[in-house]
């Protein structure tokens, strides 16, 4: 029996369905993360598991007990938003033991818990400070303290990093991951970001349009995408329609093939003639646009020194893993 | 507040500013010279100064009186109004935020109308039948309620887009508050600053209404307007020392609550 299990779960706005059956089991003490484009359902999602939006059918089993009937008060649920949701009118210390005194715990334990928190998450000297005072990266800091206090079951993350500029973004996902592992945690994280999902997941649902299209951890996810959409979402696949990939590969194809951009090698006696287009430099990664038999192809090659470097215009050859290839349908 | 910027710009947007205060406060300043003047008829300066005008002011009972009726109505006015607007603002942007574009349709209908014609309506309508209170405070209440109405909406509803509603509703109802809690410990707090503006708003504006104030009650229930109004034949010193009474009490009133309003740290 997982710990958490949503069955047949159904959600319509007015008569338009957001989603009409999802099915995902997670394990206690699982980081599982939905990631999907926006507008596919994950945040719907996780707002129905919190109790915040109502459920049309199907069930939410957490630890053997449905959450469908409850409110959002008595599921014992910590959620952490990507708008902070700091309460302004109070100091750090205030907003953390917020839910405690819904809780009546007493002064000295809430005390003293809250204190424990604020150490978890590295803001002691925040203490008697208000939100207002407070840079994202630390709000976002104190909201999960926040939702940590109550020791809730199960800990919603809906874009937690979203509003956060790019380092303190890192550092906290690292944090954040941390926190998870010591307390054992059963997380769901919601993102749309793959570079999140791929490095802080045990698991990663992908979602599109209302559907789990794909689930499983992040190498799988990454080598091994099950249709289009999720090669297109994940990473940066080449994706060449049937007749390309034959002409390319000068064998009868009869689906769509998924060539990842760093399973495609430049060389100087591969297979393949080529010319290289154009190139990019992503910093450890050089970014080439190859064409090869009429084909356009990403190549991603490993930044090792500059005098590698193919200009554009040089013919090169290409030798590709032809384990790396993928028939998607 | 310091700052390096000096040349002919800087003096040219200073005295435009001076000259601007000085527009606005030259009546005022006359007003109030005028009240502490013995006689100032013929001559360019008063001929003396005194304060008899405001004693005799402050010692009329029936000017104590207006003025404490005028305090009456447009605290009740105003009760009244934050009794009703405040949970309806919730409902409107917690549930329904569709009907806040009715709603601003329908907080204009009071500034729509003009006063007279408004009043015409009201004395046929509150006049006679089971719903007589012209001559009432009661009436005034309530129509300054619905005077106040959009002063109150516009402020506090621009209070509301600021604070992340939903978002703050969602927080305090996970950590285990009621809808009734998360209102009044996390929302309320945080529309102090627009429900203090608008009250001050609608407050400086009723305290000195007439027009409704005259036409619906008039004397049986004498506010500081129409008492103003029905002094107009005496002594303009005496009139004069009123209005600077009046003009005083509300900056009073604007220095206090915007002293109560200083951000906490």
């Amino acid at each position: 029996m997982s710990f958490v299990s949503v069955e047949h779960l159904q959600k319509n706005y007015a008569s338009t369905p957001v989603f009409s059956d999802i099915n995902c089991r997670i394990e206690r003490g699982e980081f599982v993360t939905l990631l999907g484009p926006s507008g596919c359902g994950k945040s719907t999602l996780l707002r129905c598991i919190a109790g915040l939006t109502p459920v049309n059918s199907g069930k939410i089993l957490l630890d053997g007990q449905d959450l469908v009937p409850l409110s959002p008060q008595k599921r014992g649920i910590g959620m952490v938003f990507q708008s902070y949701a700091l309460f302004p009118n109070m100091t750090v210390e205030q907003n953390i033991a917020f839910g405690l005194r819904m809780q009546k715990v007493n002064g000295d334990d809430s005390h003293k818990r809250t204190a424990e928190v604020l150490a978890l998450v590295e803001l002691q000297e925040f203490a008697k400070r208000y939100p207002h005072q407070l840079s994202g990266g630390q709000s976002q800091r104190v909201a999960l303290a926040r939702s940590l206090v109550t020791r809730p079951r199960l800990l919603l993350l809906d874009e937690p990093l979203s509003a956060l500029d790019a380092r303190i973004r890192k550092h906290l996902r690292e944090q954040i991951r941390q926190i998870q592992r010591e307390l054992g945690l059963t997380t769901i994280f919601v993102t749309h970001d793959q570079e999140e999902a791929l490095t802080m997941s045990d698991r990663i649902f992908l979602m599109n349009q209302g559907r789990i299209v794909q689930s499983g951890d992040a190498e799988t996810l990454y080598t091994a995408p099950v249709d289009v959409f999720a090669a297109g979402f994940i990473g940066n696949y080449n994706l060449l329609d049937a007749q390309s990939a034959s002409r390319l590969l000068q064998r009868p194809i009869t689906s769509r093939l998924a060539i990842r951009p760093e399973a495609i090698e430049l060389g100087l006696n591969g297979e393949l003639d080529g010319e290289v287009r154009s190139h990019t430099l992503l910093g450890n990664v050089i970014r080439y646009r190859v064409q090869a038999r009429g084909v356009e192809l990403i190549v991603d090659v490993l930044n090792r020194s500059a005098a590698d470097l193919h200009p554009n215009g040089q013919r090169v050859s290409l030798s590709i893993d032809p384990s790396a290839l993928r028939e998607v349908a | 507040m310091s700052r390096a910027e000096t040349g002919p710009g800087s003096l040219y947007h200073r005295l435009t500013v001076y000259v601007l205060f000085l527009i606005l406060l030259l009546p005022l300043a006359g007003t109030l010279l005028y009240s502490i003047a013995t006689s100032w008829s013929a001559s360019i300066l008063p001929s003396g100064l005194t304060f008899k005008w405001y004693i005799a002011l402050w010692s009329d009972p029936r000017f104590l009186t207006a003025f404490g009726q005028s305090l009456l109505v447009c605290v009740g006015a105003l009760l009244l109004s934050v009794v009703l607007i405040l949970p309806l603002l919730f409902v409107v942007h917690y549930h329904f935020p569709r009907l806040d574009a009715l709603m601003n349709i329908l907080i204009l209908l009071p500034f729509a109308v003009p006063p007279v014609v408004s009043s015409v309506g009201l004395l046929q309508l509150y006049g006679s039948g089971p719903m007589a209170m012209v001559g009432t405070p009661w009436i005034l209440i309530g129509c300054y309620f619905t005077v106040a109405l959009p002063f109150m909406y516009r402020a506090i509803t621009n209070n509301l887009q600021a604070i992340n509603l939903r978002d703050l509703m969602d927080a305090a109802q996970l950590l285990g508050a009621n809808t009734w809690q998360a209102a009044f410990l996390v929302v309320l707090p945080n529309l102090r600053k627009g429900l203090m503006i608008a009250l001050l708003l609608s407050f400086s504006f009723l305290f000195g209404e007439f027009v409704f104030a005259n036409l619906l009650v008039g004397t049986r229930y004498e506010t500081l307007q129409v008492y103003l109004n029905n002094m107009r034949n005496s002594s303009g010193h005496f009139n004069s020392a009123l209005v600077i009474s009046y003009f005083f009490f509300v900056l009073v009133m604007t220095w206090a609550a915007n002293r109560l309003n200083k951000d906490k740290a």
